[in-house]
């Protein structure tokens, strides 16, 4: 049990440390920091892989200690959170990989990489918390880590998007504060339990209930970027792109879903979410989400702010899937939780090496971009079919498990908005692959750089790879053990149907 | 074929093609590939001919859990579509192996195969609808390669009703799977049943007949087809025309819930459709000018004749079997002679020192026995009759029916005639070096073999019956011929664009086109106008878009404590009201 406990810690802690090395180190040891860096991203994926297998076996990883009487620290690794942990780990790995590349001869790397890595331990903190309290403690923590990120050009226009960015989150964690608080009231430290901790309330609360739930809601939304709390997102996209793959994939956006995800799972429970009429509502907000953000990303020629507006909408998948009453639709939200961040994070590296290699910002200077770069315009057209829910990609099998389960839920509407989501999605994404690969070159590139043998960097064009592969696999070998879909089954037979 | 040996074959029937296009990604193995990818449906070919029909292959680590395997209906599919895209593949190698001049061709070449061949094969919804969207895309890549202006319209059109009969497909295909007993893991062989007894049958027979309906040119959703034909390198025409367009019947035909409950309106409504996808496509197909044009409106007017069949089928469901028989006889015989049809354009165009009688007798061969006077047509179009006449129990305006197929042959047979008469125009136009005859060769030669083997092929087809349909038959070649004669001698073609619906459906460009031509504006003067109004339209958009941004931007920064009070105030009073 101990030894459990501190391989428990040992996942946060690799984060945490190698965040606190990094800063003490001097802005010139690049390389020591590299190494560093790359080697706390692999220890900590060794380590998660440990606990994955551990949790499959129904192993307990727990570590709690009290801090006032009646609010207590707790990490806890259960099905759902080690999804997520799976997810930050794999991705901020493959993150760092390419922001050591794309951030070469940049000033202030130090403060970028120590950053980065609080980051992704305030997002691991956030999926292995095991009450309300831990969770809100990282999910601070999270806001803090990520506005250095995102100012860290230090220009005007992104100045002022961190002041955006902080305006909102703050706000969002002050609603969240008061849901915690309250809920603290009602019945003492919140722990996720399956099932929920509230339906044995007496009846007479029900509407107070009601109304945290929609305070946590929005709350938890702002970062969710559910609308029309969402305008923070697009215009954060003025940070490098390592880290507008790292908002958009794992950290920021995710952490608020995964906080839904919680809320709805873990606190309320679904039957009583579902009983208490919450549900219905919440899957209207998200469909209406959904279309909103595809509809204002076709305006977008900032091929980021597409890929932003994109995230709106695809985020809400997941929020949609976990408000569909029955296993199927959770099944598909969860497992959209990791497809998306697959797919999302690989247009986002090909929309930085397409800024880096050849300076190309805007999608109509994207003529003829797959000549010059193959791999990464493939990598490009893996994630954008993804997105569309084009089979095999990893998008398809989310969509088929949300129609799915809309239907048993008995919502058939949904099934309209995920047709439309789709036609939206392949009206925004297929002009780009039209450019990319059958528009010719007529002028010279913006500012095109050589970087290493291949078309790109390799550190660079490794991740890009690396993510879109996965995406693909995901997809296609969706029936196979330990696959994404496979571990949403897991953690659907665990804690749903208790 | 033994076991392991019949799971080898369904596995490589679609992986050989899958295979060769994911290798054509590294630059080096390029060059070697373009010489083999012709051959790449010779796998497919070999398991039609040698295989047995019910194995199956497991592949249970693939998507949810798939499965191949062939049926009796899927090998006829499977037979035609590989023999199409060899014979395509073989008379377009200039095109596969050119690695520099034609790069991509040969990897769209490739992907499109792959899904053509595994969408027959596929027992199960996922695998099916992915090796659906495969082949779709894939095409696209098929149908731009000249990358003039008509190609890249031709493939925008194309692609826009492609995403759209997805997305129909996918409704239909999961609304269909909640009815069955295992929705997350369907088997396409449970769909039919499960359709008919799901209370959104309407629904889901709507999507799935417009959506697999958009390849096999329904009319009004046929419009990609006659551009596509026209733009398409004619190997990639012939195999769109000959193979990819049953793709659509078939997806009909495994999807539908046909021969288990009789659908009235249903029937009547596709019976109807078909009829006048026969007859208004000879009419407009008559008044192009270009071969393959025609011959693309010939496909959607045999594609009717075929619908027909399917109506019938919905209405009479105790004849299942003979329909689905004539069904099946009539794609094959119409797959074969289409894609002959194709190819031959591309041969005729090119001097050669073969004789032109030889010539003109291959030509002529598939383009007789479309018109139903050789005996695969001949059979065809009779055992289609007689399944529609033998049901039971239908309206009386039924007994109309034949004729109005006979009617139908006669327009086939003008198609025909003025496929030839063009052809004829063009025929030696082209100096270039001839491109390689043997894949016409081939698929003319399995045409005649067809129309004289097909007949012996041991179905309890209506042999009597065919025999005294050829007296039948007669008479619609005569007529279509006299009709042709007619009109070459006195009738000049109505300018009619290959797009026809297009231009209905979108009639503001087509107006203004009028109303500016009227006004002495020419066409290309009309064509910027509109594209400047496009433009405006565009930006428009994007300033509001912009202007939302910025609006939702200036709240938060100028009025963001403002707003935090005001919400937080709304919810401490909502909470104090509930408490």
């Amino acid at each position: 049990m101990a030894w459990n406990a501190l391989i428990l810690f040992g996942v946060l802690a690799t984060s945490l440390v190698a965040s606190a090395v990094i800063f003490l180190l001097a802005e010139s040891r690049h390389t020591t920091r590299s190494v560093f860096n790359l080697a706390a991203a692999v220890l900590k994926l060794l380590l998660v892989g440990w606990i994955i297998r551990g949790v499959y076996q129904n192993a307990e990883y727990e570590l709690r200690f009290t801090i006032i009487d009646g609010v207590d620290f707790i990490l806890h690794a259960d099905a759902l959170g080690m999804m997520f942990v799976g997810l930050s780990s794999l991705l901020w790995l493959f993150t760092t990989i390419y922001a050591i590349g794309y951030l070469e001869k940049a000033p202030n790397r130090s403060r970028f990489f120590g950053f980065f890595s609080l980051c992704v331990a305030s997002t691991v903190g956030i999926a292995l918390a095991g009450n309300l309290f831990t969770f809100l403690l990282f999910y601070e923590l999270l806001t803090l880590s990520t506005y250095p990120l995102v100012v860290h050009r230090g220009t005007r226009e992104s100045l002022r998007a961190g002041q955006i960015y902080l305006y909102y989150t703050l706000g969002g964690g002050a609603l969240l504060l008061f849901g915690v608080v309250a809920l603290h009231v009602l019945v003492g430290d919140t722990e996720f339990v399956p099932g929920g901790v509230l339906s044995g309330l007496d009846p007479a609360l029900h509407p107070l209930l009601i109304g945290i739930f929609l305070m946590m809601v929005i709350g938890l939304g702002v970062k969710a970027a559910l609308f029309p709390l969402h305008a923070w997102l697009p215009m954060a996209m003025v940070a490098p792109a390592p880290v507008s793959a790292l908002l958009h994939a794992v950290a920021v956006v995710k952490a608020g879903a995964f906080g839904i995800a919680r809320l709805v799972y873990d606190v309320y429970g679904i039957e009583f979410a579902f009983s208490l009429g919450l549900l219905g509502p919440l899957a209207v907000a998200a469909s209406i989400t959904i279309i909103y953000g595809s509809v204002r990303a076709l305006a977008q020629d900032d091929l980021k702010k597409r890929l932003a507006f994109s995230t709106i909408s695809q985020v809400s998948y997941i929020i949609l899937g976990i408000s569909l009453f029955g296993p199927v639709g959770t099944l598909g939200g969860l497992v959209h939780l990791l497809h998306q961040g697959l797919m999302k994070i690989t247009l986002f590296f090909c929309a930085g090496n397409y800024a880096e290699t050849l300076g190309v910002h805007k999608i109509s200077e994207l003529d003829g971009a797959g000549q010059r770069m193959p791999a990464t315009s493939v990598a490009f057209t893996l994630g954008a079919f993804g997105m569309i829910g084009i089979p095999p990609m990893a998008g398809f099998i989310s969509k088929w498990y949300l129609g799915i389960g809309a239907l048993e839920a008995e919502m058939h509407w949904v099934l309209g908005v995920l047709i439309l989501s789709s036609l939206l999605n392949a009206a925004y994404f297929l002009p780009i692959l039209y450019r990319i690969w059958f528009r010719r070159r007529e002028r010279l590139w913006c500012e095109e750089k050589v970087l290493g043998r291949f078309e790109t960097s390799g550190w660079l064009l490794v991740p890009t790879l690396a993510t879109a592969a996965f995406a693909l696999i995901a997809g296609v070998l969706a029936g196979m053990p330990f696959s994404p879909l496979y571990w949403a089954d897991l953690i659907v037979s665990r804690e749903y149907l208790q | 074929m033994s076991g392991l040996l019949g799971t080898a074959a369904l596995i490589l029937a679609p992986g050989v093609p899958l295979a060769l296009g994911v290798l054509w990604g590294v630059p080096r193995l390029r060059r070697r590939i373009g010489p083999i990818a012709p051959w790449a449906a010779v796998p497919a070919l070999l398991l039609a001919l040698f295989g047995t029909p019910g194995e199956t292959a497991e592949l249970s680590w693939l998507l949810f859990g798939s499965q191949l395997g062939m049926t009796e209906t899927t090998r006829v599919f499977l037979f035609f579509t590989a023999l199409i895209w060899f014979a395509a593949g073989i008379h377009g190698r200039g095109h596969l192996a050119d690695g520099d001049h034609c790069e991509r061709f040969c990897v769209f070449w490739l992907f499109t195969l792959a899904g053509n061949i595994g969408l027959i094969l596929a027992l199960d919804v996922a695998l099916f609808y992915t090796s659906f969207a495969l082949m779709t895309f894939a095409a696209y890549g098929l149908i731009v390669h000249d990358g003039g202006e008509t190609a890249r319209r031709a493939g925008r059109v194309y692609l826009v009703l492609g995403v759209l009969g997805e997305a129909l497909i996918l409704l239909g295909l999961l609304l269909a799977a909640q009815a069955t007993e295992t929705p997350l893991l369907p088997m396409l062989a449970e769909l039919p049943e499960a359709i008919a007894g799901a209370p959104e049958r309407d629904l889901i027979i709507a999507s799935l007949w417009l959506g697999f309906g958009i390849k096999a040119g329904l009319p009004l959703l046929h419009f990609s087809l006659p551009l596509a034909y026209g733009a398409a390198p004619v190997p990639a025409a012939a195999a769109l025309a000959g193979a990819m367009i049953k793709a659509g019947l078939l997806g009909w035909l495994v999807t539908l819930p046909l021969g288990f409950v009789g659908l009235q309106h249903w029937g009547t409504i596709i019976l109807l459709t078909g009829l006048f996808a026969a007859f208004a496509a000879a009419l407009i197909g008559v008044n192009q000018k270009q071969p393959r044009v025609v011959l693309a409106y010939s496909s959607i007017s045999q594609m009717g004749l075929i619908t027909v069949g399917i109506g019938a089928w919905m209405v009479a469901p105790e004849q299942g079997p003979l329909l689905a028989v004539a069904i099946t006889i009539f794609a094959l015989h119409h797959a074969l002679a289409k894609a002959a049809l194709f190819l031959g354009t591309d041969v005729v165009r090119h001097r050669t020192r073969r004789p032109v009688f030889w010539l003109w007798l291959g030509l002529g061969i598939p383009a007789l026995a479309l018109a139903g006077l050789l005996p695969s047509g001949l059979l065809a179009k009779t055992s289609l009759k007689y399944g529609v006449m033998a049901a039971t129990e239908v309206p009386a305006a039924w007994s109309y029916v034949p004729l109005l197929l006979s009617l139908a042959a006669i327009g086939t047979t003008a198609l025909m005639a003025r496929h030839l008469w063009l052809l004829r125009l063009e025929a030696g136009r082209d100096d270039a070096q001839p491109t390689a005859w043997h894949g016409w060769a081939l698929i003319t030669a399995a045409t005649l073999l067809g129309v004289l083997l097909l007949p012996l092929w041991g179905i309890d087809a209506p042999w009597m019956a065919a025999a005294g349909g050829l007296a039948d038959a007669l008479w619609p070649l005569a007529a279509g011929l006299g009709l042709a004669a007619l009109a070459w001698r006195w009738l000049r073609p109505l300018p009619i664009p290959p797009a026809d619906v297009l231009l209905l459906l979108t009639p503001l460009p087509g107006l203004a086109l009028r109303a500016g031509r009227a006004l002495g504006v020419t066409g290309p003067a009309a064509r910027r106008v509109l594209r400047h109004l496009e433009a405006k339209a565009l930006d428009r958009y994007r300033s509001t878009d912009h202007r939302l941004g910025r609006f939702s931007e200036q709240l938060w920064r100028r009025e963001a404590p403002l707003l935090f009070a005001l919400l937080l105030a709304v919810v401490a009073l909502v909470g104090i009201r509930i408490a």
